[in-house]
């Protein structure tokens, strides 16, 4: 009794206040758990979300539990749209999100979408509909056309943000969108118009970005010349990032003292990327500020190894390097003895379906870099060779790694010294790099690999697979033993129904499973729908309705994703949900 | 520098005109060799592309996204030619387009292929093993240097540095050509 009597709950205030401190998603989700009176406190005051699915949860589901968001991030397709695996009109449409939201959430600040199809009319709803808009980020977006930027840019009084990474836009050719920003408009703060084809009007730029103080990113496209970016950078000598246009032109004297000059006076200059078409003789008007650079995105820059080394060997401080393979071995061992800091490494093909070698980049040069750089944390390498000795260095020298993300160009390529699968190759990296999160296989594998999986990948969240396994048990592993995974995509294995079946329950608690060439049957698909009423189970077909086929068929692309909002309302044609199939079947 | 540039053009107009007249003679002289060395070559790079073709693209593969495939394409409207060098084990891609004339181009090549001898072959082709070649719109092998840098831009279609020993074969023969522009480069 005496205890009792000790017993109380804080205020709702004092809660409330408690938990504006905490802003990570899972550690809110987890408090939203705890009692029904902290879930109601925790949604009156959430003021973030994220949506990994835009399927998973309708948007009035949403709307309802979450009033009083500001800030709202969505994906759409599946990661395997980026290489054309999805067809075109699959979905991922943002307009039932947008037309929700504007109802709703009349004091939205922020929309970040990756992957969503959004049109014109979507944009000018968000312009018109949010009065405090401030951020947008659309990356790997299509739909829009610089109609839609243009009412942004014309209603969006208090816009920060506006980033277009990677995203396809159909362009006036004119590129005047930007002309309709205000004269009265100086809330810049970031500004990303890489993936725009065409020129925009250069003089509405400069005069932009020369009233809008607080500019701290520009990422330019393409179109943008060489000679006019010291003008432009005279207008925002207080960058931290940039993007170049092209980086070559006529070979004058002045360009290059007035570029070297405006890099000069930009004396918080931390990142770059741009630099298409190069011309090398260009590159030491850059040297002045490599000293502070901690991020260098090359990826679409064609530039000789020897002058990456000369550029690389500047830029001490780097943490983060997108390259070419034009870099080869001699540049990464460059960046394994300047850059000691480095904590993420990328290298993209110059030449992806070419047949032979076109630069000498290795293996070696992976190793030098995970000897030489030890806060090295994430790595993407597409290369030609690869041996298990290798990966095992690479494990051996960096168990800190939560990213390992490695492409062999030719499928089914063994160890270049053995002949061997690189099973235990793998197994070392998931063995000895405790926190994994992220990893994609290539190469000569077997079964094998994916029991290492299963054992060791125990923090693993997302896992790519191509073209190898040898049966079933290799998914079996996988499924049942990566406790946390939340994405899985596999294409061109061996996998079929008894994997699938026998872990139905774990696809519940992940995000999606994506498997295309592979051998589970139509047959199992229903069942797996039938058997899991909240998992929708899309089986992906052009050629006409599967079940026109036998149902020991193998679907040809399946996508599979948990969700508290049914079967989705915009399906096309091609798109066939197991559960929606069968009750069509019961009419 | 002025100066020295109209040299280098006043030099390679004259050697020029007497080297077209040498290099006539040769044709003539060896004229169905040279056919048929042509023809060996084609009938090999044909059995190569039979090759090749029996491995079809795989839909999404390599994982390389559909933007940076669009991106990468564009690589088309610049003036790339294939480079290859016999002894290497790889080919290597030049825009010719950003260079300015035959100096830059040796010096890119000694960058290229610098490893396996290339600086030799540049600054003594008289006793290098190599000799840089190029095929021009016509299909024919011409020898580097032998035609103002306009022409030599706009014909050629690829390069190859050339063991000495084959170029004979050819019915080339080299005389230096690229040594008068390193040696000029240098300074």
């Amino acid at each position: 009794m005496q205890r009792m009597a000790y017993t109380f709950s804080f205020p709702e205030e004092v809660l409330e206040h408690v938990f504006s401190f905490i802003w990570n998603e899972r550690d809110r989700n987890a408090i939203s758990l705890v009692c029904k009176s902290w879930y109601e406190i925790e949604r009156w005051c959430r003021r973030k979300v994220f949506v990994g699915n835009c399927y998973a949860v309708s948007p009035l589901m949403v709307v309802k539990r979450f009033p009083e968001v500001r800030s709202i991030a969505l994906k759409g397709k599946p990661h395997f749209a980026d290489f054309n695996l999805v067809p075109d009109g699959w979905g991922g449409y943002v307009c039932p999100w947008i037309a929700a939201m504007a109802r709703a959430f009349p004091c939205l600040e922020e929309i970040r979408l990756k992957r969503m199809v959004i049109t014109d009319e979507s944009l000018e709803l968000i312009a018109k509909s949010f009065k405090n808009f401030k951020v947008l980020v659309l990356t790997s977006c299509e739909g829009f056309t610089t109609d839609g930027l243009a009412a942004i840019a014309a209603n969006c009084r208090n816009l920060r943000e506006l980033d277009l990474q990677e995203s396809e836009v159909e362009e006036d050719l004119s590129g005047h969108w930007l002309s309709h920003f205000p004269d009265s408009y100086t809330s810049l703060v970031s500004l990303n118009i890489s993936c725009l084809n065409n020129e925009v009007s250069l003089s509405a730029l400069e005069r932009l970005l020369g009233r809008c103080p607080n500019l701290r990113t520009l990422r330019l496209n393409r179109a943008v010349p060489l000679d006019r970016l010291p003008n432009l950078l005279l207008q925002c000598p207080q960058l931290v990032e940039l993007g170049t246009g092209v980086y070559s032109t006529e070979m004058r004297p002045e360009v290059f003292s007035n570029l070297e000059a405006a890099f000069s006076g930009c004396k918080q200059l931390k990142s770059l990327s741009g630099f298409w078409d190069v011309l090398p003789s260009y590159l030491p008007a850059v040297y002045p500020i490599c000293s502070r650079l901690t991020s260098l995105n090359l990826s679409y820059a064609i530039i000789q190894s020897s002058d990456l080394i000369k550029l690389i060997s500047q830029c001490p401080n780097l943490l983060r390097l997108w390259v070419l393979d034009y870099i080869e071995d001699a540049g990464l061992y460059a960046l394994a003895a300047s850059c000691k800091d480095l904590r993420e490494l990328r290298v993209f093909p110059s030449d992806p379906f070419g047949l032979e070698p076109n630069v000498a980049l290795t293996e070696q040069g992976l190793v030098s870099v995970s000897e030489g750089c030890p806060k090295l944390q994430s790595v993407l390498y597409f290369c030609r060779q690869m041996s298990n000795a290798a990966l095992h260095t690479i494990a051996r020298n960096r168990t800190n790694l939560t990213r390992f993300r490695l492409c062999i160009i030719e499928p089914r390529t063994p160890d270049y010294l053995t002949h061997e699968p690189l099973d235990s190759g793998f197994g070392a990296i998931v063995e000895q790099c405790k926190d994994l999160q992220r990893l994609s296989l290539s190469g000569l594998l077997t079964d094998r690999v994916f029991e290492y999986i299963g054992t060791c990948g125990k923090k693993l969240e997302m896992l790519s697979v191509a073209f190898a396994g040898d049966s079933d048990l290799g998914l079996h592993h996988v499924l049942s033993g990566c406790d946390n995974l939340r994405k899985l995509e596999i294409r061109d294995c061996p996998f079929g129904d008894k994997a699938l079946l026998a872990n139905a329950e774990k696809l519940e608690t992940m995000r999606s499973l994506w498997m295309s060439s592979c051998s589970v049957s139509y047959g199992a698909c229903k069942l797996l729908g039938q058997k899991m009423p909240r998992l929708n189970v899309e089986v992906i077909d052009e050629r006409g309705p599967p079940d026109s086929r036998p149902d020991d068929c193998p679907v040809e692309k399946l996508y599979i994703y948990r969700t508290i909002a049914g079967p989705r309302l915009d399906m096309p044609g091609f798109v066939w949900t197991m559960e929606d199939d069968s009750s069509l079947r019961l009419e | 520098m002025a100066k020295e540039g109209l040299g280098l053009e006043i030099t390679e107009l004259r050697l020029g005109l007497p080297d077209a007249e040498h290099v006539t003679v040769v044709n003539k002289n060896e004229k169905k060799r040279a056919f048929s060395q042509i023809d060996d070559e084609n009938s090999s790079s044909g059995g190569d592309r039979k090759i090749k073709t029996n491995k079809s693209q795989v839909v999404g593969w390599p994982p390389v996204c559909s933007y940076r495939k669009k991106n990468s394409m564009n690589e088309g409207s610049k003036m790339y030619v294939k480079v290859s060098m016999d002894g290497a084990p790889f080919l290597r891609k030049i825009d010719l387009g950003l260079h300015k004339g035959y100096s830059d181009l040796a010096l890119a090549l000694d960058k290229l292929f610098g490893s396996y001898g290339m600086v030799e072959a540049l600054k003594n082709a008289d006793n290098s093993e190599h000799v840089p070649i190029y095929e021009d719109k016509d299909g024919d092998w011409m020898l580097v240097g032998d035609v103002p840098w306009e022409m030599f831009m706009e014909s050629c279609k690829r390069l190859r540095i050339m063991k000495r020993s084959d170029a004979k074969g050819f019915g080339l023969q080299p005389k230096g050509s690229l040594k008068g522009f390193i040696e000029s480069a240098a300074k």
